[in-house]
């Protein structure tokens, strides 16, 4: 009898119920998009942030990061050590390898130029270099991932490249240099004519530089299978206290933070790696990008959990409202049923049922309709598909059946207090 | 009894007899309003709120002296810098630099005013403190391994001011610089100081400035710049100003889009709810009719509810709203928000507009069937 009576409220009262199952659909995709998004938002967002380049600096032991001193820079220590070529596949074996993005080992050299006495700062480079890794898998990377914000004239280098180099902005017009043009180098008493590729406009020192394919510089340089260091562009989790204390000194951590730090991709725990696979190398996080990303990936989580709240609030409110609404308008049913003898408890039920069959319909449609809307947020924003988190599958049931009761008892409550004769008399 | 007095009459006491309903159906629009004000103050607001947190990337705008000259004269430094909006500057660093000696070892000395640096260049990771007094200096983390200096540690250092004779000045370690950037193979000193060593030079080598401003901002900044103080070159940090324009492009596409789903899935709630609402009033709408009423008076009695829902509705949204976007602006970037005085009016619309419509529907439909057969309960 009860199952026929429930029965009947859902199909006599069609259009009611695909209403309330309607909103509920609404509500249950609205969480469900903003709870995936949210979730994927920091991974989504540090991926953005790559745009600013290398947030790693890896060069060799007891070497200086200050190579331009006026004056200093001969002799000085900064440029008899070197990292080995060969040994870049490496990066892509350390335990956060999935994390590391891009890299590009660099060498640099000073050169002269015909008809001028100043040195100009040579960096050999890979730009999208193919590089078989050990695991068997092969990788293009190299400076045109890293170095976004440049804007280049001609085009970009290819590593196989023999006589082509691009040119800073500034150095090519002190030079009265344009793409296509000769331009002869010297290092010492070796000369090479290279051909201008392209000219880039990057808004730093980095305009007054020529940049060729890293096998150039090593000929140039008589030093191969060398490099002077190599920036590296990782995916990091932002800094904590456990990873500062860590990148005080790694050994001075307990074992099991040790184990939790090491194991948690930290910009400080990414460099120890690369320094562990690297020989003689130090790894050192560029703070200027490690340290905002950080920020800013927080300020944007926290900013979209308040946003999801927000609107979970909202679709809560929303639902719990017309649930509400349409309880009370079947006084007049819930009177007659009380009439006939009914007691408090089985109405209750009844009406429980029947909202909370229509909420499990609402709440599955909205699912897969709110994972359509996160799909479409993050293929327009972000060119790339939301992961789908399987724990918003519970959390969007709690919330639909908590929501439903939410909206259904101070109404059952409210019609359960009314006295059925009054009820249908229709007052 | 004039007609305009029963008419609001019967709209006054249709709310109040009806409280409890008609609750529920101005929390669905004060909630729908709400939302859409808040969401909608948050994402303009976003490029001025991010803005301020992408400034923890540094100097994004930076003065070097023209091709041809050798430094910036610290005059026209200051014509260039009072062609920024003073409202928007984070920090401006001017440095001056000189090649000194510690231990006969040769190492760069960089003065300028360390408040501002410290406000330009936040990411500098300072173990020990800034300096407060005369006579103490940051050195970078690679100075102080070379010479092994701690903060608190005093070392001399020794040069050529700009009279050509050699001075030997005694300083004091208040902290060392971590960066993994060039900075740290800088000795940081406050330009008093600087002074003091080096001798007045009336010039500065750059002058580093980190401006709250999108890149057109700051290209036009530059043009003026290049206009009216020849001799100083601005140049944008590219690597920062075009990542920021990448990133913040996506950030509020990203609060655009979902504001968008948000306020489309809310619209469709508050009008649900106020169709539940109205569609429970189709008997009243049949004694109307079969009392003789014509269908334009019922419409136009339910859109003057409407309309008074729509208002109350809007107007509670208009102030949640705000205080629920000054609440994000607090919270996550401890900074409050403008108010947007257009979105009042905007909200105020669309709230009275969804009510209107959503209550039209059921309306209609109880107005299009004889009143025989709504009264008849069918």
């Amino acid at each position: 009898m009860f199952w026929r009576l429930v029965n009947g409220a859902l199909f006599r009262q069609k259009g009611k119920m695909l209403m309330i199952a309607f909103t509920i659909a609404l509500g249950a995709s609205l969480a469900t998009a903003m709870l995936n998004v949210m979730l994927d938002v920091g991974d989504k967002v540090n991926r953005e942030l790559k745009t600013y380049g290398a947030n790693i600096n890896v060069i060799p032991k007891e070497a200086s990061l200050l190579d331009d001193l006026y004056g200093v820079d001969e002799g000085s220590g900064v440029s008899d050590r070197y990292l080995q070529e060969s040994e870049m596949g490496r990066l892509k074996t350390i335990f956060w390898a999935f994390n590391i993005v891009d890299f590009a080992p660099y060498l640099d050299a000073k050169i002269r130029m015909p008809e001028s006495e100043d040195a100009i700062r040579l960096v050999g480079t890979w730009f999208a270099n193919r590089l078989e890794l050990p695991t068997g898998e092969s990788l293009d990377t190299g400076i045109r991932n890293m170095k976004s914000w440049w804007t280049v004239d001609g085009e970009w280098l290819s590593d196989g490249d023999t006589d082509a180099a691009m040119v800073g902005r500034l150095l090519a017009d002190r030079a009265g240099l344009s793409v296509g043009d000769r331009l002869s180098v010297s290092l010492g008493d070796k000369e090479r004519n290279l051909t201008v590729k392209g000219i880039f406009d990057a808004g730093s020192e980095e305009d007054e530089r020529v940049y060729v394919p890293l096998p150039i510089a090593q000929e140039m340089a008589g030093r191969a299978g060398l490099v002077t260091g190599v920036e590296v562009s990782a995916l990091t989790t932002p800094d904590n206290e456990l990873s500062r204390r860590a990148a005080q000194n790694p050994n001075s951590l307990s074992v099991k933070d040790w184990e939790t730090w090491y194991c948690t991709a930290y910009v400080s725990a990414i460099c120890y790696q690369i320094e562990e696979v690297l020989t003689d190398s130090v790894a050192k996080p560029i703070r200027q990008v490690a340290e905002s990303e950080g920020a800013i990936l927080e300020k944007t989580q926290l900013l979209m959990l308040l946003i999801t709240v927000l609107s979970l609030a909202g679709a809560a409110l929303g639902i719990s409202n017309l649930v509400t609404a349409s309880v009370m308008e079947r006084s007049r049913e819930i009177g007659l049923l009380k009439a006939l003898g009914a007691n408090n408890a089985p109405i209750s039920w009844l009406v429980l049922t029947e909202i909370l069959i229509t909420g499990v319909i609402g709440g599955v449609i909205g699912y897969f309709v709110g994972l359509g809307f996160a799909q479409i947020i993050g293929q327009t924003v972000f060119d790339a598909a939301i992961n789908i988190k399987p724990m918003v599958i519970p959390l969007v049931a709690i919330l639909v059946f908590l929501v439903t009761l939410a909206g259904s008892i101070p109404s059952i409550r409210l019609l359960l207090s009314l006295r059925p004769a009054e009820v249908l008399h229709g007052r | 009894m004039t007609k305009r007095s029963m008419y609001f009459k019967m709209i006054a006491s249709s709310l109040i007899r009806r409280r409890s309903r008609m609750f529920v159906a101005l929390l669905a629009v004060a909630v729908g309003a709400t939302i859409l004000s808040g969401l909608v103050t948050i994402y303009y607001d976003i490029p001025r709120q991010m803005g301020q947190e992408f400034r923890s990337y540094g100097a994004n705008f930076i003065l070097v002296p023209a091709s041809g000259e050798e430094a910036l004269s610290e005059t026209s430094a200051e014509a260039a810098v009072s062609l920024i909006p003073s409202d928007e500057v984070v920090g401006i660093a001017p440095y001056r630099y000189e090649t000194v000696k510690i231990n006969e070892q040769p190492f760069m000395a960089a003065g300028t005013e360390l408040e501002e640096a410290r406000k330009a260049s936040p990411y500098w990771f300072v173990s020990g403190d800034w300096p407060e007094t005369d006579g103490s200096v940051l050195i970078g983390q690679e100075v102080a391994d070379t010479i092994r200096l701690l903060p608190g540690n005093t070392f001399t250092m020794t040069g050529t001011d700009g009279n050509g004779e050699s001075f030997s000045r005694e300083f004091r370690v208040s902290g060392v610089v971590q960066t993994g950037g060039t900075e740290e193979a800088f000795i940081f000193m406050s330009m008093a100081d600087f002074v003091a060593a080096m001798g007045e030079s009336g010039a500065y080598d750059v002058v580093e400035c980190s401006i709250s401003a999108p890149q057109t901002e700051l290209e036009d900044i530059a043009a003026s710049v290049t206009e009216r103080v020849p001799d100083v070159a601005p140049r944008l940090v590219t690597r920062v100003t075009r990542s920021e324009g990448t990133v913040l492009t996506k950030l509020q596409a990203l609060v655009f889009l979902v504001t968008a789903v948000v306020l489309l899935l809310t619209m469709i709630c508050v009008a649900t709810t106020m169709m539940a609402v109205v569609a429970e009033r189709r008997k009243e709408i049949g004694l109307k009719k079969a009392l003789g009423a014509p269908n334009r008076n019922i419409i136009l009695e339910f859109m003057g509810e409407g309309l008074l829902l729509g208002c109350l509705g809007g107007v509670l949204g208009v102030i949640l709203g705000f205080g629920f976007a000054q609440l994000i602006g607090v919270n996550v970037f401890s900074r409050s928000v403008h108010f947007q005085a257009a979105l009042a009016p905007v909200t105020l619309i669309a709230s009275v507009l969804i009510t209107g419509l959503a209550c039209m529907i059921p309306v209609r439909s109880a107005t299009d069937v004889d009143p025989a057969i709504v009264l008849r309960g069918e």
